[in-house]
């Protein structure tokens, strides 16, 4: 339904000034015309050949069903929205998903409270449909864009209502840890995102010269402000500052105040 | 096979030092290592995805009240090991730090002190070789000979909010990284990569520091090669160590003696799939990680943290016991400098930020610089790797390990958070915010003079088997709040000193020899030892 969908502009971001979505753009962030795709020529063959590939052939479909990416595809796209993106600048979160689940890679652990990855990602499609069934009473796919957001909603805050007995054999907020990290790992991965967010990407064997003062090296941009806002029926963009708790595990753990309901 | 000298089982920190030394001593000597030869100009790259290889990557049970994550975060893989993707912090640990039960009445004292590893600390400061200022104010005093580096943005706001609260701040070091170029290794470039192995050859690993002159000296490092069982023989001593190959074939490499160097939790897991050296019942106990707390700040001007080395400036002003505070010993604050996916994974954690709160924190990214609070965790009995029913590629059982922070631990987290936080806002951050994690691994091997409660004796030979090693961090009784990679380094060139001392007795006496070994500073690796001239020792 809503997966890389910016045809409705009320799935966009909004300029406060007018109150109007913006329109997508190739290049999100306050750094415009800073391509790091454009100092690959400069960087080590090694690292031009991983990140180049990475632009142009992300892994093909191997390890999920054709439901099963599309299922995780509409997942990921509200767990970092692209709708601000042109659709030909849309970073595709799933293929390296796919590819790490082919190759059964993980991370080098895996918590006591949590199934093995694979079996996760089989496990969560049951459990964010059921989620969707007892709010919504769809399957997750058929919900609306913003239903859809608040039944990931309740993943997040570590309230989901459905589901106690898969609840029980996987930890809600690891679950959400790995959906998050591997969909972080592929957005903020990505040359595109890095054009972003103003990083200057690989640097060796060239150098970065301007260590102080946050200032750019001479092919760097400055950085641009502009506001921007939510989509306005968006829930994701409140953030809950969790630094009163000093340990991970408590954290982790947190569970988010109740919210009114809509 | 041919039976060898030594066979060391895993070529990381330590492997990589006893190596060289025991190579150079003249003695036959093979390592296995579970990863790869790496070719640093193909096989690495300057990108965060495309890094996991240098990581253990293999499985692992995690759990306790507080479970710890591996991989990426403590655990390396190929040659060089946990040396390639260090951001090479190499404090040394203060005098107190090997008499901690003595002083607190809690953890552990060592069997050795600090002036037993002083002149390694020496050595490898310079072998490494380690830049820093010219005085080094905490501990015992000293000064380093390579000069420390400039700052980056991260290291400026450390300074700036150290300096506005009255606080001591060590800069440009001490970090195991080229500030000038040292031989045929060049100064470092500042792309901030140092995680992700360093391409530049300006970071230490052994790899670069130790691996090229053991093999120029006769040894053999067999890469791929996963240990499986140690074998003991019929007189109590062990015969050497059954692998698996890249292919997955199972040889044996006989050994006149074996050293377990395969850090803190496949160091017991082996040991314990061999059913060796465990008759104090503390194999595997006494796991300790570090509080690796991250304390981020938003600034309104910009600090683009992903230049300079992330390990540039650090205070441990507070690393010590102060008898004001409801815990004992103490904590470091150093800089971090997260490149964009991990500061992604930081704002998640920190901020519980996902979807549209997700994009706009990281849109800030180069407003916010980042420091570590790097605390001492004491060590626990019940913090503790054993073995699970899972098993691993090559039929293994796998690590589980568990993992549980106590009273004092809590605290001591707390006041390290807090106080870091105080110092971000001194530096003008106006928003602040932590993520709580943890750092390093060490112990579940323990050190002590006594078989009933302690795994090795002071050298790092096993009260069980008179042939048989452990050198690297799970020896340690107790962590300090100092980086251990330089403390690992120079515990095993000492225990190559010792082995090289003792000679041919090693292979067939039963005889322990505990006197200190003589200095063997002409085994260092050419043209590392005789330069420069420290002002304080």
């Amino acid at each position: 339904m809503s997966e890389y969908n910016n045809s409705d502009p009320s799935l966009r971001p909004v300029n406060p000034e007018t109150g109007e979505p913006f329109p997508p753009t190739d290049q999100p962030g306050y750094y415009p015309g800073f391509r790091t795709l454009s100092q690959s020529p400069y960087w080590d063959a090694a690292t031009r050949n991983v990140v180049t590939l990475r632009v142009t052939d992300p892994p093909e479909r191997r390890f999920f069903t054709a439901y099963e990416w599309k299922f995780w595809e509409t997942v990921f796209s509200h767990l970092i929205p692209q709708t601000d993106r042109t659709p030909e600048r849309q970073i595709p979160l799933i293929p390296p998903l796919d590819a790490r689940l082919y190759a059964n890679r993980t991370d080098g652990y895996r918590y006591e409270t949590m199934p093995q990855d694979r079996e996760a990602y089989k496990i969560g499609i049951e459990a964010i449909n059921n989620e969707s069934a007892a709010r919504f009473g769809g399957e997750f796919l058929d919900l609306g864009h913003w239903q859809q957001e608040k039944v990931l909603q309740a993943i997040h805050d570590g309230r989901p209502e459905a589901s106690p007995e898969i609840w029980k054999s996987m930890s809600v907020s690891r679950f959400w840890e790995l959906i998050m990290h591997d969909a972080m790992k592929a957005y903020y991965g990505h040359p595109w995102a890095w054009d972003e967010v103003g990083f200057g990407g690989p640097a060796y064997p060239r150098a970065y010269m301007r260590l102080e003062n946050g200032e750019p090296e001479p092919w760097e941009v400055r950085e641009k402000r502009h506001e921007w806002r939510a989509p306005d029926l968006s829930v994701s963009d409140e953030v809950e500052p969790l630094h009163h708790l000093h340990t991970e595990a408590t954290q982790r753990a947190h569970i988010s105040p109740l919210r009114k309901k809509p | 096979m041919k039976t060898v000298d030594y066979l060391i089982v895993g070529v990381g920190s330590a492997g990589g030092v006893l190596l060289q030394r025991l190579a150079r001593a003249g003695f036959s000597v093979v390592g296995l290592e579970a990863g790869p030869f790496w070719n640093t100009e193909k096989d690495w790259v300057s990108d965060e995805a495309g890094s996991h290889k240098l990581y253990w990557e293999d499985p692992r049970v995690t759990g306790g009240s507080d479970p710890l994550a591996f991989g990426a975060n403590n655990s390396g893989k190929g040659v060089g090991g946990g040396s390639v993707h260090w951001a090479a912090f190499t404090p040394r640990f203060h005098p107190s730090d090997f008499e901690v039960y003595t002083r607190d009445g809690l953890g552990a004292d060592w069997p050795i002190s600090y002036h037993d590893i002083k002149p390694y600390y020496e050595q490898l400061e310079r072998e490494m070789p380690v830049a820093g200022p010219a005085y080094f104010p905490w501990g015992h005093p000293h000064g380093y000979s390579y000069g420390p580096h400039p700052m980056g943005g991260v290291g400026n706001a450390l300074i700036k909010g150290c300096t506005a609260m009255g606080i001591p701040v060590s800069i440009g070091g001490p970090v195991a990284i080229l500030s000038g170029s040292f031989g045929d290794r060049p100064h470092c470039i500042y792309r901030g990569f140092c995680i992700q192995g360093c391409k530049v050859g300006a970071k230490a690993s052994t790899l670069i520091t130790h691996v090229p002159d053991a093999l120029a000296s006769g040894a053999e490092i067999r890469p791929h090669c996963m240990a499986s069982r140690i074998e003991l023989g019929s007189g109590g001593r062990v015969t050497g160590v059954h692998y698996f190959d890249r292919d997955g074939e199972s040889h044996f490499q006989p050994a006149k003696a074996v050293i377990v160097a395969a850090y803190a939790i496949e160091t017991p897991r082996l040991l314990l799939n061999s059913g060796l050296a465990n008759s104090s019942g503390t194999l595997g106990r006494y796991l300790m990680a570090q509080a690796g707390n991250v304390i981020m700040g938003r600034f309104d001007q910009l600090v683009r943290m992903y230049k300079a080395p992330p390990a540039h400036a650090l205070t441990e002003e507070f690393y010590e016991t102060n008898p004001k505070n409801d815990f004992v010993r103490g904590f470091a604050i150093q800089t971090v400098g997260p490149l964009p996916v991990a500061f992604a994974k930081q704002m998640q954690s920190a901020k519980k930020a996902w979807g549209w709160g997700l994009r706009r924190e990281m849109m800030d990214y180069n407003h916010w610089a980042a420091f570590g609070a790097l605390g001492e965790i004491l060590p626990w009995a019940d913090n503790r790797v054993t073995l699970s029913d899972e098993t691993d590629q090559f039929g293994l059982r796998v690590a589980h390990v568990s993992f549980n922070l106590h009273d004092n631990d809590k605290k001591l987290i707390k006041a390290a958070t807090q106080k870091t936080m105080e110092v971000m806002h001194a530096a003008g951050a106006t928003e602040v915010v932590q993520e709580a994690r943890y750092a390093h691994l060490v112990g579940a091997a323990r050190m002590g003079e006594d078989p009933a409660t302690s795994v090795v004796d002071k050298f790092g030979r096993t009260h069980d088997v008179d042939n048989l090693f452990v050198c690297d961090g799970s020896i340690l009784p107790t962590q300090g709040s100092a980086n251990p990679g330089l403390t690992i380094q120079a515990l095993a060139a000492r225990t190559a000193d010792y082995l090289i001392c003792q000679g041919e007795r090693i292979f067939s006496s039963a005889r322990r020899d505990m006197s200190e070994p003589r200095m063997r500073r002409d085994l260092a690796p050419p043209a590392t030892w005789g330069k420069g001239v420290p002002r304080l020792t």
